[in-house]
C-alpha cells in the first residue's frame, strides 16, 4: 500500500466520532493547560494519561490506544498555541517556547493590536502545523524502512544520541545536565531485570518489583514541581490584561507574516526532527533569523508583526517535527515527547519503525487527527480567543490546590497504592529543589523511560558479540550516531572555552 | 543559594553513586550464556555519576561564590499545604475519595487565601463530588469509597 492509501485509512480512524471528539477535548484542553500559568505541556499531557486510559477502557487495546494518543497529542500541539496568549496579553509566557513570542507580541497588545497578534499566531501555528505533518507524511515511511535495518548495537547507540542531545541543550551546566540523565537511567533499573528475572535495587519491598512508575515521577517532577514553586514564591502581583478589539488581522497583516511564517515553519520543522533542540529553540532562532533578513531590524521589539508570526509558528512546527524521532525510531526528542511514548508504552504498543507495520491505525490515525486537530485549534482560537484570555484570570488560590489533587487523583487512578502518592509528592519537592537550581529534570524523565530500552539493546548487542564491546564501534552506523552523540557534548564545550555563547534549550 | 545546594548535591549525588555500586556489585552475575549479566549495566551507571558528581564538586568548589540572593519563600504556608497532603494520602484509603478530597481542598483553599468560606465549600464539594461521580458512576472506575468502619 502507499503513503496515501495509509493516510486515508488513518483519516478513517481519525474520523470515527470520538476520535473526533477526543482531538476536540485534547485541543480544548491543550489550549488551556498552554493559557494557564504553572502547567506546560509537560504536566499537561502527564496529568491526563490516567484520565485517558479510563476513558478507552472498555475499547479494545489498539483502538484504545489510537484515541488517547490522539487526545494526548491534541494537548501537546493545542498547548504549543495556547501559550502564545499568555505572551501577548500578559507579558507572561505559559510556557517556555513563547518567551520571545513576549517581545514583540505584548508591545503590539499595548498598541491596542492584541486581536491581530493573536489571530497571526493562530494562522501561522496552524501553517506551521499543516507543513509539520506533510513532512511527517513524506518522512515516516522511509525513515521507518530505514529503521527496521538496525541491530541492537546501533539502537543503543541511537538512544544514547538522544540523551547526549538532550543532556546537552538543557540547562545551563552540562554537569548537572548529564548527572540528571544518569540518575534517571539508575531510576530505571529498579525493579525486576527484563532479561535475567533477577530483582534489583528492591530491598524485598513489593511495590518496587514493577519498577517505578514513569507517570508518578513525571507528575511529581513537573505538575507538583510547578505548584510548589507557585506556592513558595508569591508572585508580584497580577498584571492587568490588554483588551482585546478587532480579531481579524487587516490584509497588510497578512501580507507582512506570511514570509515570516513559511521560514519560521520550515525553520522549526527541522529543528523539531533533532532530537534534544526542542520548541523553545526553533522559537529563538525564527525569531533572530527574522531579525537578521528584516528591512528595519529596529522595529523588532517595538510591536513588529513578523516577530510574533515567525516564532510562533516555528513552535509549532517544531512539535510536529518532535513527533518524527518518536513515531518513526522510538526515540523521543523531548520531555514531552518522552512521556507521549510512555503513554503508548503504557497500551503496550511500542512506538519505532515497527508502529507502521504492526499498529498502522495508531501511527496514521494519528497524523490523520493532527490534521483534524489543527483545524479545530484554527477554527476554535479565532472566535474563542475571549474566553480563553478569561481562563488567565483563574484565581491561584483555587487553581493550585486542584492541580494537587488532579495529580493525586491521576496517580491514583493508575497505580491503586498510595505508595506512589507519597513518591508522587517526594517527586514534587524533588522537582522544585532540582530546577530551582538549575538541574534540568526532562532528562530524569526521557532518561527513565529510555532507560530500559537502552540496558536491553546494550545486552542483546554484547551477547551477539559474546561481549566484545568493541561491536558498537565496528559497526558504521553505530559508529556514526555513537560520533555524533559525542559532539552533541563536545561542540558546546568547546564553544564555551573560545568563549561563544551558547543558546540553550530551557524546559517545555 | 545555588552554590551551597550545589555542594550538597554532588555530595548526595557521589553517595548514591557508591551505594549504587556496592549495591549492583551484590547483584548475581550472568545467569547463562552471556558474560553481560544484570549487573553490568547499573554499574556502568554507578561510575559514571561518580565521576560526574566528584565533577560537579569540582566546579562548584573553583567557581567564585556568588552574590547571594535573598528571596522570600512562604515556607509556612508551604509547610501546611504539604502537611495536609500527606494526611490526606493517609486518610485516602480510611475515609474515602469525597470526605478526604473535601476536607483537603477546603484546608488549602483557605491557607492560600482566608476568607470567603462558603464559596470554598461550594467548590470542594462540587469538586470532590464531582470526581467521584464523573469517575466511579460514569467511567465505572475504582476509588476508595466513604466508609468508617
Amino acid at each position: 500500500m502507499s503513503t496515501i492509501q495509509y493516510l486515508f485509512d488513518g483519516f478513517a480512524v481519525a474520523l470515527q466520532w470520538h476520535n473526533l471528539l477526543f482531538a476536540f477535548i485534547g485541543v480544548v484542553i491543550g489550549t488551556a493547560v498552554g493559557v494557564l500559568p504553572g502547567i506546560g505541556p509537560m504536566s499537561g499531557v502527564a496529568l491526563l494519561i490516567p484520565v485517558t486510559a479510563t476513558l478507552t477502557s472498555g475499547m479494545p487495546t489498539d483502538a484504545a490506544a489510537a484515541s488517547s494518543i490522539i487526545l494526548l497529542a491534541g494537548v501537546y500541539y493545542g498547548a504549543m498555541y495556547g501559550g502564545s496568549t499568555t505572551s501577548i496579553l500578559l507579558n507572561t509566557p505559559g510556557e517556555s517556547s513563547s518567551v520571545v513570542t513576549a517581545l514583540d507580541g505584548y508591545q503590539m497588545a499595548q498598541k491596542g493590536r492584541a486581536g491581530a497578534a493573536l489571530s497571526i499566531a493562530a494562522i501561522g501555528s496552524f501553517v506551521a502545523g499543516i507543513i509539520a505533518l506533510l513532512g511527517l507524511v513524506l518522512l515516516a515511511k522511509p525513515l521507518s524502512n530505514l529503521a527496521l535495518e538496525f541491530g541492537p548495537a546501533e539502537y543503543f547507540s541511537l538512544m544514547l544520541l538522544g540523551l547526549c542531545a538532550v543532556s546537552g541543550l538543557a540547562g545551563k551546566s552540562m554537569t548537572k545536565a548529564l548527572m540528571m540523565t544518569v540518575f534517571g537511567l539508575m531510576l530505571g533499573t529498579i525493579g525486576i531485570d527484563a532479561v535475567s528475572g533477577i530483582a534489583r535495587f528492591t530491598y524485598d519491598i513489593p511495590v518496587l518489583y514493577g519498577g517505578l512508575e514513569f507517570l508518578t515521577i513525571a507528575v511529581g517532577l513537573f505538575a507538583l514541581g510547578e505548584v510548589f514553586k507557585t506556592i513558595l514564591e508569591r508572585d508580584s502581583g497580577d498584571a492587568p490584561i490588554a483588551k482585546i478589539n478587532r480579531i481579524l488581522p487587516t490584509k497588510q497583516d497578512l501580507k507582512d507574516s506570511a514570509k515570516p511564517i513559511t521560514r519560521g515553519s520550515l525553520l522549526g520543522f527541522f529543528i523539531g526532527v533533532l532530537p534534544g533542540a526542542g520548541a523553545t529553540l526553533a522559537s529563538f532562532f525564527s525569531y533572530m533569523t527574522e531579525k537578521k533578513i528584516s528591512k528595519n531590524p529596529d522595529s523588532f521589539g517595538k510591536g513588529n508583526i513578523a516577530g510574533v508570526a515567525g516564532p510562533e509558528s516555528a513552535n509549532n512546527a517544531a512539535s510536529g517535527g518532535a513527533m518524527i524521532p518518536l513515531l518513526t525510531l522510538g526515540i523521543p526528542g523531548s520531555g514531552t515527547t518522552a512521556i507521549l511514548m510512555g503513554a503508548l508504552i503504557m497500551y503496550n504498543v511500542q512506538p519505532g519503525p515497527l508502529l507502521f507495520d504492526d499498529h498502522p491505525e495508531i501511527a496514521w490515525g494519528l497524523i490523520a487527527s493532527m490534521f483534524i486537530g489543527n483545524l479545530v485549534l484554527l477554527i476554535l482560537n479565532m472566535p474563542l480567543v475571549r474566553v480563553f484570555a478569561k481562563i488567565i484570570q483563574t484565581p491561584k488560590k483555587y487553581l493550585l490546590p486542584i492541580i494537587i489533587t488532579i495529580s493525586f487523583f491521576g496517580v491514583y487512578a493508575v497505580q491503586y497504592t498510595t505508595f506512589d502518592l507519597y513518591l508522587l509528592l517526594a517527586c514534587g519537592v524533588l522537582g522544585y529543589l532540582l530546577s530551582k537550581n538549575d538541574y534540568p529534570v526532562a532528562p530524569i524523565v526521557l532518561a527513565l523511560v529510555l532507560g530500559p530500552m537502552i540496558e536491553n539493546n546494550m545486552r542483546r548487542a554484547l551477547t551477539i558479540s559474546n561481549g566484545d564491546w568493541s561491536i558498537f564501534v565496528t559497526s558504521p552506523l553505530s559508529l556514526v550516531f555513537l560520533i555524533i552523540a559525542a559532539a552533541w557534548i563536545i561542540v558546546p564545550l568547546i564553544l564555551k572555552f573560545t568563549g561563544k555563547k551558547v543558546i540553550v534549550n530551557e524546559e517545555e | 543559594m545555588t552554590k551551597s545546594f550545589d555542594k550538597i548535591a554532588g555530595i548526595v549525588f557521589l553517595l548514591i553513586s557508591i551505594l549504587f555500586i556496592s549495591e549492583s556489585l551484590k547483584i548475581s552475575g550472568s545467569a547463562y550464556g552471556s558474560t553481560i549479566g544484570p549487573k553490568t549495566y547499573p554499574l556502568i551507571l554507578g561510575i559514571v555519576l561518580g565521576l560526574l558528581s566528584l565533577r560537579l564538586l569540582y566546579e562548584t568548589f573553583k567557581s567564585k561564590s556568588e552574590s547571594k540572593e535573598k528571596s522570600t519563600l512562604e515556607i509556612k504556608k508551604f509547610a501546611i499545604i504539604f502537611i495536609s497532603a500527606i494526611l490526606y494520602i493517609f486518610l485516602l484509603e480510611i475515609i474515602g475519595y469525597v470526605l478526604s478530597t473535601f476536607i483537603f481542598l477546603v484546608v488549602t483553599f483557605q491557607v492560600m487565601e482566608r476568607g470567603k468560606i462558603i464559596s470554598t465549600i461550594i467548590i470542594s464539594a462540587i469538586f470532590a463530588i464531582g470526581v467521584y461521580a464523573m469517575y466511579v458512576q460514569l467511567l465505572g472506575g475504582a476509588l476508595p469509597k466513604f466508609s468508617l468502619f
